[in-house]
């Protein structure tokens, strides 16, 4: 490190590069954070998580209990332990209570991506409800034909506010948050919808993946699909084999990109007989994260920075270029739903079954530990230290 | 180099095999030991050991779960690196110690399984609130188990956290009432004292009175002294002194009786309740606790005084002789000792002689010689020394060879040749029961018919022996049986070993009865073969196959435990603890195996009879209703 910083200051390194080192040095050495935790209010599966992409400093949850929450995980609303430990509450819950609360499980929750100032839910309750985050009221209420999985909202667009909902039903909805109507409604599914997302190079192209196992490219201009990935056209990508494998379970649950390089996601084919309808998304996912990332590569490859696309699922962390497992992060102690990565503070958010939402970041400094270690002196804690008696 | 690390290595590996591979309860805090020792100067060896415990952890028995469990509390709770490298897989162990996953649920044997997880559970608690704070993974892990599956923790923390406020509190309260026992000794300090002053005055004037009236008793004491000084021996002169002292005494008669009674008076309300109510002042005093100290160390002062004053006081009274317990007491006792020597005295003296003389004149009545022996024995066994003195030789001859009597009513009339009243009590009877002969007679020989000695049987005591085998737990069997123990046959006497003692006898010649017994068996052997032999000639179709088959069992069972004991040579880390490993291991794979105890068979057996044939009725029974009522379901 010490050297990279030589570099830069000589000159022999561009600030990008240079940026980049410290980046992938710093997300090469993720572990469990101890020095902040969010206090989770909920009382069910956390299924989504993401941090807002404008101030990347508010996190919001859904979890499968229909509560929401809202964290600032850059400014810490308690401290235990000495100040050794911050604590981040929810600075916004929402849950059944609440007059316009969701009745069943939240199973998506996005941010507006120009803003804070709203958020979208989507939930098993046939309803997307757009928020109002100052004042905890939906501003908007749209009904949908069945649950809903996943919603979207492209990051690029300048001409269009439109959500896209991935529901039990076979189409695709796009509603228009700017006329409250659905403006599109894309056919070509055969089977419930799993995950959507907005691609990242073009702000008309919208990819989703649903239950009939296949993967459809969409643009919003023309009618139909202009590709579709399917299982049996196995030779359009570079997928592994899905049949080896043995966990039954395939998730498409999030993946967490790099904010400013989230690429279109890639849908991993489902297995309908396995997953069905696939209500939970659940289960150790290393080859479905294998066939992303190939995926990924595929449709952008010149949107690929450099960086590990560090993805958690049931604690694993992924490259994207190499398709292996970086590394595994024991952690929850049920399956993991939902993970986001932060890459502004190189932090990982995970939410999983046993109702944590996890932080995994990089070690802390060793100047900030000895600081830590002073502060620490004052308690009567038992220090972590060897403490052999004979 | 490498060499001799791989002979460490067997060092901490082997070590943590030999504590868990035991099926005692608990680490032997031996090797428990050497392996914290070890493990302490190397990290090489910490990581090495995680490794083991944690491959350990995962062996399919609760029992060497357990002991690895209690190895790894040992580490975590020292080594920071051993928390680290624990920590990083800590869901694993909580899988593996605590059984959450209901796909991996603990293995058998069940009691210990139940045993692991509660002392799991009690370890992460521990783990927990020393450490938690710096491993996020293990609070994590304590507020998975407690919040989200509602394990019950020991909380011992808290409850020791309730019982120290529980005390304090006790102690708060204490104070208070301390305090304001303080207060109210502070309010009443002058009254006790004036109280406490005058009960001094009275004592000191009937002291006073006492001493006067003494004086004037006192004119003998110089020449007294005088005599003292003639006494040379210390001895004597103590004895003389003490009588002196008895003689200062004031000795009580009816002059100054009213003094000595004010006195005694006044001596049991200074025991009773001054010293007693001035000592618990000074308690209170001392245990108080106050911001200003001077008035209390004052006071306390002035009360230690006091108590001092008075128990001189007291020893005064003492001295002038009235204890709280004394006048009237010590004369009674005296009384009563005096009645009861003089008692002695007539027992012992008159009594005795009575009887002989008694004795005497009933051996001359008495028509039976030995009665007469038997009696004067009885008064030689109550009291030989009082009687042996005036007994002639011959009395004491013929005493001596007496037989023994028991006592009994019969001997009140023994030998008497009188006639007896019928109605000795003097009751009117008429009226009744027609006339009554009032002075019927009943003869003596009749009398003596009637007291004629009874003799209840007695059964000759006798030790039951206990069967005193030797049992497998240890020990031997405490079954007190007359002839057969239910459980180890016939009782012989046995040595300290359990070892019947006709078998010592027999091990003594062994090697004869050895060779004897074998050529015999060979014998019967060689004679078992031959008839089966002609058997064999009978059918001979049918054995054949059993006798192959046998054999081919013998040769695997052969070629099983040839295996066997080559793997446990190639697996045991030396041959020295070899055989006792395999004997551990059978001992651990025993306790896997579920013991079927009688009730089992019991069970086993009453279920299956019953069951089947109840299944069968109530089957019957369906089918003739359903066959009866077809329409009906």
């Amino acid at each position: 490190m010490w050297k990279e910083i030589g570099d830069r200051e000589s000159g022999k390194l561009r600030p990008n590069s240079f940026i980049t080192r410290i980046r992938s040095n710093r997300v090469s050495s993720l572990q469990l954070s101890n020095h902040k935790e969010i206090v989770s209010p909920h009382r069910g599966a956390i299924n989504s998580l993401q941090v807002d992409l404008t101030e990347g400093r508010y996190l919001l949850s859904g979890a499968s209990d229909a509560s929401l929450a809202v964290y600032d995980i850059q400014r810490a609303t308690d401290y235990d332990g000495g100040g050794l430990i911050a604590k981040h509450k929810p600075i916004l819950l929402v849950d059944k209570q609440h007059q316009n609360g969701h009745k069943f499980a939240i199973s998506t929750a996005i941010w507006y991506p120009i803003d804070t100032g709203l958020f979208v839910t989507g939930s098993y309750d046939h309803h997307v409800n757009v928020w109002d985050t100052n004042t905890t009221q939906v501003v908007m209420d749209f009904k949908m034909p069945g649950k809903v999985y996943r919603t979207a909202m492209s990051s690029l667009a300048t001409s269009h506010m439109l959500i896209a909902t991935a529901t039990e039903d076979v189409q695709v909805r796009l509603c228009d948050m700017a006329s409250g109507a659905f403006s599109h409604t894309l056919s070509g599914h055969r089977d419930g919808i799993m995950a959507v997302e907005w691609s990242t190079s073009s702000e008309w192209v919208l990819v989703t993946g649903g239950c009939d196992g296949a993967i459809r490219l969409w643009d919003i201009r023309r009618a139909g699909c202009f590709s579709v990935l399917d299982q049996s056209h196995s030779q359009l990508g570079r997928r592994p084999p899905l049949l080896e494998r043995s966990t039954t379970k395939v998730s498409t649950s999030k993946c967490s990109l790099p904010g400013q390089t989230s690429s279109a996601k890639a849908r991993a084919p489902q297995r309908k007989g396995s997953s069905g309808s696939g209500s939970k998304h659940s289960g150790s996912s290393r080859i479905l994260r294998h066939a992303k990332g190939s995926a990924k590569q595929r449709l952008h490859p010149g949107l690929l920075s450099s960086q590990d696309r560090a993805t958690a699922h049931y604690g694993a962390a992924f490259d994207v270029w190499t398709g292996k497992a970086s590394m595994t992060l024991h952690g929850h102690y049920e399956h993991v739903n939902c993970c986001w990565y932060g890459a502004h503070d190189q932090e990982l958010y995970t939410g999983g079954n046993d109702r944590q939402i996890l932080i995994w970041s990089p070690p802390k400094l060793i100047s900030e530990d000895v600081d830590e270690g002073d502060r620490r002196t004052g308690q009567p804690l038992a220090v972590d230290q060897d403490n052999w008696s004979d | 180099m490498e060499w001799e690390a791989d002979d460490r290595k067997a060092v901490v590996v082997g070590l943590i095999e030999k504590a868990t591979n035991s099926i005692k309860p608990d680490l032997d805090p031996r090797i428990l030991k050497s392996i914290k020792s070890v493990v302490r100067h190397s990290d090489s060896e910490l990581r090495l050991a995680a490794e083991n415990l944690m491959s350990l952890m995962k062996r399919d028995h609760s029992q060497v779960r357990y002991l690895t469990l209690a190895i790894i509390h040992e580490l975590f709770m020292r080594s920071k690196l051993f928390r680290a490298l624990i920590v990083e897989n800590l869901d694993q162990l909580l899988t593996l110690s605590v059984g959450f996953r209901r796909n991996q649920p603990l293995p058998a044997p069940p009691a210990i399984a139940s045993k692991l997880r509660s002392k799991a559970i009690e370890f992460l608690e521990r783990w927990n609130s020393t450490f938690g704070i710096h491993y996020r993974q293990l609070r994590l892990g304590h507020d998975y188990l407690k919040n989200t599956l509602r394990f019950q923790f020991p909380n011992l923390q808290a409850n020791a956290a309730r019982v120290q406020q529980e005390r304090r509190e006790r102690e708060l309260r204490t104070k208070e009432i301390l305090l304001k026992k303080y207060e109210l000794l502070k309010s009443n300090f002058s009254s006790i004292k004036d109280e406490v002053n005058s009960i001094v005055d009275e004592i000191s004037e009937c002291l006073d009175i006492l001493i006067t009236s003494k004086e004037d008793n006192l004119p003998l004491d110089p020449i007294d002294e005088e005599d003292v000084d003639e006494f040379r021996g210390v001895e004597l002169r103590r004895i003389r002194d003490n009588s002196l002292k008895e003689a200062d005494k004031v000795q009580e008669n009816s002059e100054n009786k009213v003094v000595f009674d004010a006195l005694r008076e006044l001596y049991k309300l200074l025991v009773t309740k001054h010293i007693v109510a001035v000592q618990e002042s000074v308690s209170v005093l001392v245990r108080v606790e106050l911001s200003d100290n001077r008035l209390r160390d004052s006071m306390l002062k002035e009360f230690i005084d006091i108590r001092n004053h008075l128990k001189s006081i007291k020893k005064k009274c003492e001295e002038a002789g009235c204890a709280l317990t004394n006048p009237a007491d010590e004369g009674e006792e005296d009384i009563w000792e005096e009645g009861a020597s003089e008692s002695f005295d007539i027992s012992t003296s008159s009594t005795p002689n009575k009887q002989s003389e008694d004795h005497a004149n009933k051996r001359n009545d008495s028509p039976e010689c030995s009665n007469s022996k038997t009696i004067n024995v009885i008064g030689k066994v109550e009291d030989p020394e009082v009687c042996g003195t005036d007994l002639n030789p011959l009395k004491s001859k013929l005493m001596v060879e007496a037989p023994v009597m028991k006592w009994g009513s019969f001997l009140d009339n023994w030998g008497s040749n009188r006639d007896f009243m019928a109605n000795q009590r003097g009751l009117e009877l008429d009226g009744h029961w027609g006339r009554v002969d009032h002075d019927a007679t009943i003869p003596a020989n009749k009398i003596a018919e009637l007291n004629v000695q009874a003799v209840v049987y007695e059964e000759e005591h006798k030790e039951i022996q206990q069967c005193g085998a030797p049992l497998k737990k240890g020990g031997f069997c405490q079954r007190k049986d007359l002839k057969v123990c239910p459980f180890h046959g016939p009782i012989v006497a046995r040595d300290d070993e359990g070892t019947p003692n006709d078998a010592v006898s027999m091990d003594d010649e062994k090697p004869d009865l050895k060779l004897f017994s074998m050529d015999e068996l060979l014998k019967q052997a060689v004679n078992n073969v031959r008839e089966m032999d002609k058997e064999a000639m009978k059918k001979r179709e049918y054995d054949k196959k059993e006798l192959k088959r046998a054999k081919l069992a013998k040769v695997r069972g052969h070629n099983e435990a040839v295996l066997r004991d080559a793997a446990l040579a190639s697996t045991s880390g030396s041959s020295s603890i070899g055989d006792l490993e395999g004997r551990e291991k059978d001992s651990l794979a025993k306790m896997l195996k579920k013991r079927t105890t009688a009730k089992d068979r019991l069970a086993r057996r009453l279920l299956s009879r019953k069951a089947t044939a109840k299944e069968l009725n109530l089957g019957e029974d369906h089918s003739k209703y359903r066959e009866a009522f077809p329409n009906q379901w």
